[in-house]
């Protein structure tokens, strides 16, 4: 039972302090969960601290390898939204 | 850590630019002699000082505690930076070295601002830190912050032990409503908080952290985004009640959105407000308030003048080599700071002895006219028009001149409609001097006279090298004696 960051993290350390499992650390290219250590903040906190903080849509998996907060989900910009603008900035 | 700088367009060029001295500092008329005394020598709050006294700012902070829809946190705080902006991140420790570096090797440092990457009160232990070590190493040095405002009662209590005199706050609304539009969640008290609910309590913390500090004796500026269609009209009130409260300058400044910086706004399409609409809101807080002008949005980890980025000079690892005996440049501080504040004196008064006898000499009842100035700074018009990356915006009247604002070349693209691709520069540049009677510069070259004649704007080269506020007045004159003054505002017909 572990939550999972991957490389869409910006680094941005908002998560690493909420931990009451100290499970976040920072690694090289981002920050990484322990998942020994990472109790999915049960018994703690009603929601997982991490992901209840992150501002990046995708970074933090849940168990199954789902984005926590999927995309459009935090920033309000409907997917296909940002698909076709940046695919219009891409042509340019 | 090497950070990638995307877009870095933000001052790095730039200089010390604007001029509004003397008897043209209108924001800071209203205040009492008190907090005048304590922002006279503040670059970022006197259009005056700014020309003799420069801030940086460090980038300690990296989270954040709120999202707005104009910004994308991959990138800087876009309250405090422009969009788009990736600072050097520092710890404690290192900033506190930067920061003794550049005091000690540019004397006319005098603030030392944290604004980000993220915000700085989410960031309490960093951010706290290189105060109290400030405070303690390097008592010359005035300290400020600047928030969204949500951790900010928190904060009071610690930020009331430092050396520190001003507090920013960036509120955009006081109705949750329209706060919904800007701000899609929170995090507070261990939860996402979206929509409304969310709002309501970063609104009710930024209000109550504003009254907190305003009864620490604290000094509060208040910042705002002007959104088009979202808190334009709103921006009125939200001035009127902070002013109410306590705040001591407000700073309105136009949305800066593009698709490229991948924000909720650039993305959908929301415009930022054009150079005319900012101004007329700015007039329209301006009679209950002391609005603030001059703002350079600069970014995170700035060192300089303001509108300035010396930032390369003082890179963590030439830093690393340096020496400093604070002892020594501390002392040296203080004797070029007198003798600056002694120029800055001298010049004042024999600036408006000119200006009053300008007035002075015939007395005209004509209508205000906007000009245009193109410069790079010592308060002379003293840049090509081709080169000029900004230009500075007065207002000539029978009163006198009056800065108003600043205006980037770059910065008004409106989105579809008037940014195709066949816009040239010169067209843009045209664009963002709309409502201008007249650009002032040292020189410029037949095509773009010819073009801004058509648009309505006359070009004039007379006047290079000579001090911004005299020749705007005189040009001023010419324009009353000829008879141009005497029509109303010839239509602009460069609106395309
Ligand atoms: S889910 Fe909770 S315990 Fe696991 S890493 Fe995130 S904050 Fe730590
Ligand atoms: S909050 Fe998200 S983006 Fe920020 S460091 Fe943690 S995982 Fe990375
Ligand atoms: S407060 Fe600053 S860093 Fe946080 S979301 Fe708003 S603009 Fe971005």
């Amino acid at each position: 039972m572990a939550l999972k960051i991957i490389n869409t993290c910006v680094n941005c350390y908002a998560c690493e302090p909420l931990c009451p499992s100290q499970a976040i650390y920072k690694a090289e290219a981002h920050f990484l969960i322990n998942p020994r250590k990472c109790t999915e903040c049960e018994g703690d906190f009603e929601e997982a601290q991490c992901a209840s903080i992150c501002p990046i849509e995708g970074a933090i998996l849940d168990k199954f390898g789902l984005a926590i907060n999927p995309p459009g989900s935090l920033t309000g910009i409907p997917p296909e939204r940002m698909a076709e603008v940046m695919a219009e900035l891409q042509a340019h | 850590m090497e950070l990638p700088v995307l877009n870095d367009q933000p001052a790095s060029k730039g200089g010390c630019s604007a001029s509004s001295c003397g008897t043209t500092d209108d924001q800071l008329d209203h205040l009492t002699d008190e907090i005048r005394a304590k922002v006279q020598n503040h670059p970022c709050y006197s259009e005056d000082a700014h020309h003799y006294f420069a801030r940086m700012h460090v980038a300690v902070a990296p989270a954040c505690n709120i999202q707005c829809h104009y910004c994308n946190r991959k990138y800087d705080c876009a309250n405090e930076s422009r969009p788009g902006v990736v600072s050097e991140l520092l710890t404690p420790d290192q900033a506190v070295k930067k920061t003794m570096a550049v005091a000690a090797n540019i004397p006319q440092m005098t603030v030392l601002g944290i604004a980000g990457p993220g915000d700085p009160l989410a960031n309490p232990e960093q951010t706290f830190e290189t105060f109290r070590q400030l405070s303690q190493d390097a008592p010359d040095i005035k300290l400020c912050v600047s928030t969204n405002g949500l951790a900010l009662p928190a904060s009071v209590e610690e930020l009331s032990k430092h050396n520190i005199d001003h507090v920013t706050i960036t509120i955009n609304c006081v109705d949750p409503e329209v706060g919904a539009k800007i701000y899609p969640w929170i995090f507070w008290e261990n939860r996402r908080i979206k929509g409304i609910e969310g709002a309501k309590i970063l609104i009710e913390q930024q209000q109550k952290g504003l009254e907190m500090l305003v009864a620490k004796g604290i000094l509060v500026k208040v910042n705002s985004v002007m959104i088009p269609g979202v808190n334009d009209k709103h921006l009125a009130e939200v001035s009127r009640i902070v002013k109410s409260k306590g705040a001591f300058l407000h700073n309105v400044m136009p949305l800066i959105a593009e698709a490229e910086h991948g924000t909720f706004y650039g993305v959908m399409g929301q415009r930022g407000p054009t150079p005319d609409e900012l101004m007329e809101l700015q007039d329209s807080c301006s009679g209950d308030m002391n609005m603030m002008r001059h703002c350079r949005q600069c970014r995170a980890d700035a060192v300089g003048m303001l509108g300035e980025d010396r930032g390369d000079e003082f890179t963590m690892d030439k830093i690393e080599d340096m020496e400093i005996d604070y002892q020594a440049a501390m002392e040296k501080r203080k004797v070029i700071h007198q003798a600056i504040e002694a120029e800055m004196n001298s010049k004042r008064e024999a600036k408006s002895a000119t200006l009053a006898k300008q007035v002075a000499e015939e007395k005209l009842t004509t209508r205000p006219v906007l000009m245009a100035v193109a410069t790079s700074g010592q308060g002379v018009i003293n840049v090509h028009f081709g080169h000029a990356k900004e230009f500075l915006i007065y207002e000539a009247s029978p009163e006198g001149v009056r800065f108003i604002s600043h205006r980037k070349t770059d910065l008004y693209c409106g989105g579809d409609e008037t940014c195709g691709d066949g816009e040239s520069v010169l067209q843009q540049t045209i664009r963002a001097l709309a409502g201008c009677e007249t650009v002032l510069c040292s020189k410029i070259g037949y095509e773009p006279w010819e073009m801004l004649e058509q648009a309505g704007i006359m070009p004039n080269g007379e006047h290079a090298m000579e001090p911004i506020e005299e020749a705007v007045m005189a040009v001023y004159k010419e324009m009353a004696k000829a008879g141009k003054l005497d029509e109303i505002k010839p239509e602009q017909r460069a609106t395309a």
